[in-house]
């Protein structure tokens, strides 16, 4: 039975895009966590920390973020371990935003002038301090821009999740397009609602960067 | 104030301050410093000048243990730098350090530079710290900008604000790396007049600085130095009117 597209649709969109955002959500959260830590392995003074921080960025920046999900996800199961898709997605997810911020957010605690963190050492101020009260702060401004501009890019790599069988919007988009064979239509509201989820933010970074840029200048 | 007072000022006659022994500094293949011997007396106040690229900058950081020293020892208070972390950790509270770019914190008021370090090292009140802070910021004669950020304040007027975040540790001692060297020439007088009032305070002080006036009102002891070496050490007077080695008298001949 076909049907056309209408508010009932429209509503299992909103259903879907609720899945989206959650997924990014969680994602972003749990990737700023690890992405921190890896952060601050990379510029640790201990080579133990600095290394293995370092192909754990490679090895992630290095593969589809698509492989990535698949291998979380079967790989949990092959481990005989029972979970359900929306934990292994968020693993997945997790892990992946945590390698990518960690090197965007290395790149901005070494952007602090090296004068800040003298200044802090020679206050006597421990390690903990100095990153807590004078380079994290700083190098956060900093990273405003980028780790926008990656919350985008993960906003919409979610999708990826419906080829894993997760019901997000991609997914929910596919489900109506087969019932009422209006791919345009469909997909069209799916790229919409996409669109406006990531639009304001990238108007946001792009314009927090000029202001940036002028304060800086 | 008169240069003679200052000069009379008391220098302690005992154990010295600091006390850098045969110290060498390497930057990969690059010796930029060699062999420094070098006393300083609680009270005294030493000028290290010479050329750039002659190792003054890296010998005042060798002593706060910015830079790891790789021969030799620095003691200071009695203290082996480096050799014991959490001994040295605690004599580091007592060294102050202006840099040349003032290096304030620009995220936070002029207040918050002050106090921080004191609370978070020293475990001090934030209230005492406030306290402590507005009074080294009216001695430096800058207390009505306590509430601004660093870059709404010129030149001066930020290593004015740097020097009061220094003394609110109670220092024993201030390194001064190039003060004025990056102030406009109409802020270098503010910043100098600051730390001939420290002077007058008795504090023991280093100064890596090419202000001569200042070095010849202020200074126990001037240090001139080349390829990493000390290579004329006298009192101002001698100095600057009878120099002994080839390279000072090139020296001064350049700057004065």
């Amino acid at each position: 039975m076909v049907r056309i597209f209408g508010l009932d649709d429209f509503i299992l969109l909103l259903v879907g895009l609720q899945w989206t955002v959650l997924i990014a959500a969680v994602a972003f959260v749990g990737g700023a966590v690890g992405g921190l830590a890896i952060a601050l392995c990379r510029v640790s003074p201990k080579r133990l920390l600095r290394l293995p921080a370092k192909y754990l960025i490679e090895i992630f920046q290095g593969t589809p973020l698509l492989m990535q999900l698949f291998l979380v996800y079967f790989g949990i199961g092959i481990l005989g371990i029972n979970v359900n898709p929306w934990v292994a997605i968020s693993v997945a997810y997790t892990c992946h935003a945590s390698a990518f911020l960690g090197e965007i957010w290395r790149g901005c605690i070494q952007a602090v002038p090296t004068g800040q963190s003298e200044a802090a050492f020679a206050l006597s101020l421990s390690y903990r301090h100095r990153m807590r009260y004078i380079v994290l702060p700083q190098a956060l401004r900093i990273s405003l821009p980028a780790t926008i501009g990656f919350l985008v890019q993960l906003i919409k790599g979610t999708s990826l999740a419906s080829i894993v069988g997760f019901t997000e919007l991609m997914r929910s988009g596919q489900y109506i397009t087969n019932a009422t064979y209006q791919p345009m239509i469909v997909y069209g509201v799916v790229g919409l609602m996409y669109f406006a989820l990531c639009w304001p933010l990238s108007f946001w970074s792009t314009r927090m960067e000029h202001r940036m840029a002028a304060a800086s200048r | 104030m008169s240069t003679t007072s200052l000069a009379q000022t008391e220098v302690d006659a005992g154990e010295p301050l600091v006390s850098m022994r045969r110290v060498s500094k390497y930057f990969g293949s690059f010796r930029a410093l060699h062999g420094i011997d070098l006393d300083v007396h609680a009270g005294e106040r030493i000028v290290v000048c010479g050329p750039s690229g002659s190792g003054k900058s890296t010998l005042i950081r060798c002593i706060n243990m910015i830079e790891p020293i790789n021969e030799g020892e620095v003691v200071v208070e009695g203290v082996t730098m480096g050799a014991n972390k959490s001994a040295s950790e605690i004599v580091r509270r007592d060294i102050g350090m202006v840099f040349q770019q003032f290096n304030l914190f620009p995220h936070m008021t002029v207040l918050a530079n002050c106090m921080l370090a004191p609370m978070k090292v020293r475990g001090v009140a934030r209230a005492e710290a406030e306290a402590t802070a507005m009074t080294y910021l009216e001695r430096v004669r800058i207390a009505d900008q306590a509430n601004k950020f660093p870059a709404q304040l010129s030149g001066g007027q930020q290593q004015r604000v740097a020097i009061a975040r220094a003394l609110c540790m109670s220092p024993k001692l201030m390194l001064f790396d190039e003060p004025t060297s990056a102030l406009d020439p109409e802020m270098v007088k503010e910043v100098l007049d600051t730390m001939i009032w420290l002077a007058s305070e008795g504090m023991t002080m280093i100064c890596v600085t090419h202000e001569m006036g200042f070095a010849e009102a202020v200074a126990h002891r001037v240090i001139f130095m080349a390829d990493g070496e000390i290579v004329e050490h006298a009192p101002p007077q001698e100095f600057f009117g009878n120099p002994q080695h080839a390279r000072t008298k090139a020296f001064l001949a350049q700057i004065l």
